[in-house]
């Protein structure tokens, strides 16, 4: 855009600036209509969901109920508490709402990339891992038991979970060859827009994965444990209102958006589809960001039924899922990829592993051949793993919360 | 996990599947249920049935309503004869003495000219926000008068509003038949035995002037509405016709017009050309002039409205005028 812009006859300094102008407008814009229509989109399904029908009142089908709420919490009180440390305390949504919208920066609306990072994947993670800073201020500066509880809990799930959020990137790190977001949605462009990692053995443990991982980062239930609201009130949210109250919704809001996004790009190609291509230019474009809202959108009619369905998670069953069950899962799907890259891009990717290795052992095998094999092996490794750690967890569960017959009969129990 | 301290029959093993892959079948299945509502709330037909389970259950209420069971209890009313405008209260105080929070306030009518106790009541007040719809007073009501109305619209801004008066506590037996007529055909004909009875020992309009006159005869009819106020003929109160229980949901505005359009139905039926300009006298107000030719009519069964409780003063005011035309002219 710059470029158009020098060429227009603006300076160059100032066409830059103009450019990034535009650009922050549009990621803010687009976070926070994006959070409206989100919150809207949540509670109208999840209504569904109950056998109810949700805000259809103001405007079409209640579209315009997020606008009302706005208005409502911006005229409501916002209060500080006398004890609390002021500085700390008004900087915690802003730092949250922050470390959200950064995320925004790099994310591809379907072919349109606000900024091309190259370590964009890193990016994303980083900026994620500002919010457990954002939550302990507001939990600390809030000098409340509650929100000091939400904090630190928040803090912990938030570390625990980053490790197998992380490492289930890894998988598509290795595939692509890349951590530049725009690479990776290229990388998915095969069979006619439809080679989405997902379909992959790979793909398909990692898209479980790292979806799991990222409702736990974005505070989702069943793991909504920093704001558990049966238990300690709002978490590090008690002691706010106001528009501090709304910006701290906002940013929990975009942040699923993001993950949604995320999770989109990674996984599910990104803006890619059937047609894109064969449309090309601007009807492209927009057709590769209608898949892209799409996909993202149903990501999160899927967040929502979890919602609707599964009840919250205590704090220890939340850190065993994470340590016992996510985070060897993720370590096996790092070894499958590897086998994956191995066979197929092998001398692609790697042409120094060539020089020293020679070409892959089924260099002879069309690529279709190897593929195939590719495809089994992984499969193999990654079902075996999901059956053995399910048994496991199985086993884990009956000895802790059931006695069984036989060691009733033991007398073991 | 130790056990050991109970005995092993208090110990309860639950049945689990044991099969390899349950981890996670539970959730999945979870899953499909919450997706099945979804889909059937979404795109199923709205729910009628209540033993059905799914389905979209909601009642969009302003504008959907469920029907009442008869039984539904919300608020007193009292009745009155559609033929002849008696009054089924005899005022004798049976409601006042069991109402548990002691809303209901009444005075015995007296014969002016003897200073006896007729049986009807001269006033009927009703603390409608005290009230706690309990349902005593229409249960030991030996005359049927007093019974339980379904209008729960009532909420106001106004809150003295809320002290009824004998006026807006009337209705007429027919408006009570149709919200629960069975249960009105059951008590139908002692009730209007007694009434016939009552109605023997009433003398003059006392027990069917709807407590607006107390003493003397003289109309203090609704004081506060001035056209009511200036109609002549209001003390030649004939029985009042036949009386159109206008929906009570209906709106004020949807009310008035509706009355002056029947009001003009009538006076076409009647074909009347009875002269006009008594009726404007009567009733300075403009509305109640626009609907005077018809109210001049002599119509049989000109339809009077049981007055909604929810109607404001100006419109009570008004229709109270074209009422006291439409007296005036049978009275001639
Ligand atoms: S409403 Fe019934 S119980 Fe009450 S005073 Fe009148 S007749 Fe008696
Ligand atoms: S319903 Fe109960 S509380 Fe209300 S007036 Fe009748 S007896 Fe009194």
């Amino acid at each position: 855009m710059a470029d158009a812009l020098t060429q227009l006859g603006f300076a160059s300094w100032l066409s830059v600036l103009i450019a990034s102008i535009i650009k922050v407008t549009l990621i803010l814009v687009g976070g926070s209509v994006g959070m409206m229509f989100l919150t809207w989109y949540e509670r109208r399904s999840i209504s569904y969901m109950q056998d109810r029908r949700g805000p259809n009142r103001v405007g079409p089908q209640g579209l315009l109920q997020p606008i009302s709420e706005a208005i409502k919490t911006m005229t409501k009180e916002d209060a500080t508490p006398r004890d609390a440390d002021k500085i700390v305390h008004f900087l915690a949504p802003v730092v949250m709402l922050g470390a959200t919208v950064l995320s925004f920066a790099v994310i591809p609306w379907g072919r349109m990339f606000p900024v091309d990072l190259n370590a964009a994947v890193l990016f994303v993670i980083a900026t994620g891992g500002l919010h457990s800073i954002g939550m302990m201020m507001a939990g600390w500066g809030s000098n409340n038991k509650f929100a000091l509880l939400g904090g630190m809990r928040g803090v912990a799930q938030l570390i625990s979970y980053e490790i197998p959020q992380v490492m289930a990137i890894i998988p598509v790190v290795l595939m692509t060859g890349s951590m530049s977001l725009q690479k990776i949605v290229e990388a998915q462009n095969d069979f006619a827009g439809l080679g989405w990692y997902v379909f992959s053995p790979v793909g398909l443990l990692g898209f479980a994965l790292f979806f799991t991982a990222s409702l736990a980062e974005g505070e989702r239930t069943p793991f909504d444990i920093p704001e558990a609201d049966s238990e300690i009130i709002a978490g590090y949210m008690t002691e706010y209102s106001g528009m501090k109250f709304a910006v701290f919704y906002l940013s929990n809001y975009m942040s699923n958006l993001a993950v949604c996004f995320v999770t989109a790009t990674l996984y599910l190609g990104g803006g890619n589809g059937p047609g894109v291509d064969a449309l090309g230019g601007i009807a492209g474009g927009l057709l590769s960001l209608v898949y892209f809202l799409l996909k993202s959108f149903a990501l999160f009619f899927v967040m929502v039924l979890i919602r609707a369905t599964v009840p919250r998670l205590r704090v220890d069953q939340l850190m065993s899922f994470a340590w016992k069950f996510l985070l060897p899962l993720v370590l096996v799907n790092i070894l499958s990829a590897s086998f994956w890259v191995a066979l197929l891009r092998w001398d692609q990717q790697w042409p120094q592993l060539t020089e020293w290795f020679g070409a892959p052992s089924t260099a002879d095998a069309t690529n279709w051949g190897r593929l195939a094999i590719a495809i089994v092996l992984t499969l193999l490794i990654n079902a075996g793993a999901v059956a053995l750690i399910m048994r496991l967890t199985n086993r884990n569960v009956q000895k802790h919360l059931y006695t069984t017959d036989e060691e009733l009969a033991l007398g073991l129990s | 996990m130790t056990l050991s301290h109970l005995a092993t029959e208090d110990v309860f093993v639950v049945e689990r599947n044991d099969a390899d892959f349950r981890a996670g079948q539970g959730m999945t299945k979870g899953l499909g249920i919450v997706f099945r509502k979804f889909r059937k709330a979404l795109f199923g037909k709205p729910n009628s049935d209540r033993a059905d389970t799914e389905g979209q259950f909601n009642v969009q209420y302003p504008e959907e309503r469920l029907a009442m069971p008869e039984a539904y209890r919300n608020m007193p009313i009292l009745l009155y004869d559609d033929a002849t405008g008696h009054e089924l209260c005899t005022s004798c105080f049976q409601c006042e003495r069991i109402c548990p929070p002691q809303v209901i306030h009444i005075t015995q009518a007296k014969d002016p000219a003897t200073g006896k106790p007729v049986p009807a009541a001269a006033k009927f007040v009703l603390e409608y926000d005290t009230c706690m719809s309990c349902g005593y007073c229409a249960e030991v009501c030996p005359f049927d008068a007093i019974k339980m109305d379904h209008d729960f619209e009532l909420s106001t801004a106004n809150h003295p509003e809320l002290d009824v008066d004998y006026n807006r506590l009337l209705r007429p037996v027919s408006y009570y038949e149709t919200i629960a007529p069975t249960m009105w055909s059951d008590v139908k004909e002692q009730a209007m035995k007694k009434l016939q009875n009552n109605i023997k020992r009433r003398p003059g309009d006392i027990g069917r002037d709807h407590g607006q006159k107390i003493k003397g005869g003289a109309p203090v009819a609704a004081a506060a509405t001035p056209a009511a106020g200036a109609a002549p003929a209001a003390g030649a109160a004939k029985p009042r016709g036949p009386v159109a229980a206008i929906g009570k949901n209906m709106s004020e505005d949807k009310t008035a017009k509706l009355l002056a359009i029947r009001a003009a139905n009538a006076a076409k039926r009647g074909g009347g050309a009875a002269d006009a300009a008594p009726v404007a006298q009567a009733a300075p107000v403009a509305e109640a002039v626009a609907a005077a030719p018809a109210a001049a009519s002599a119509a049989p069964t000109g339809p009077v409205a049981a007055i909604g409780q929810n109607m404001s003063e100006d419109k009570r005011a008004k229709l109270e005028a074209i009422r006291a035309a439409k007296r005036a002219e049978r009275g001639e």
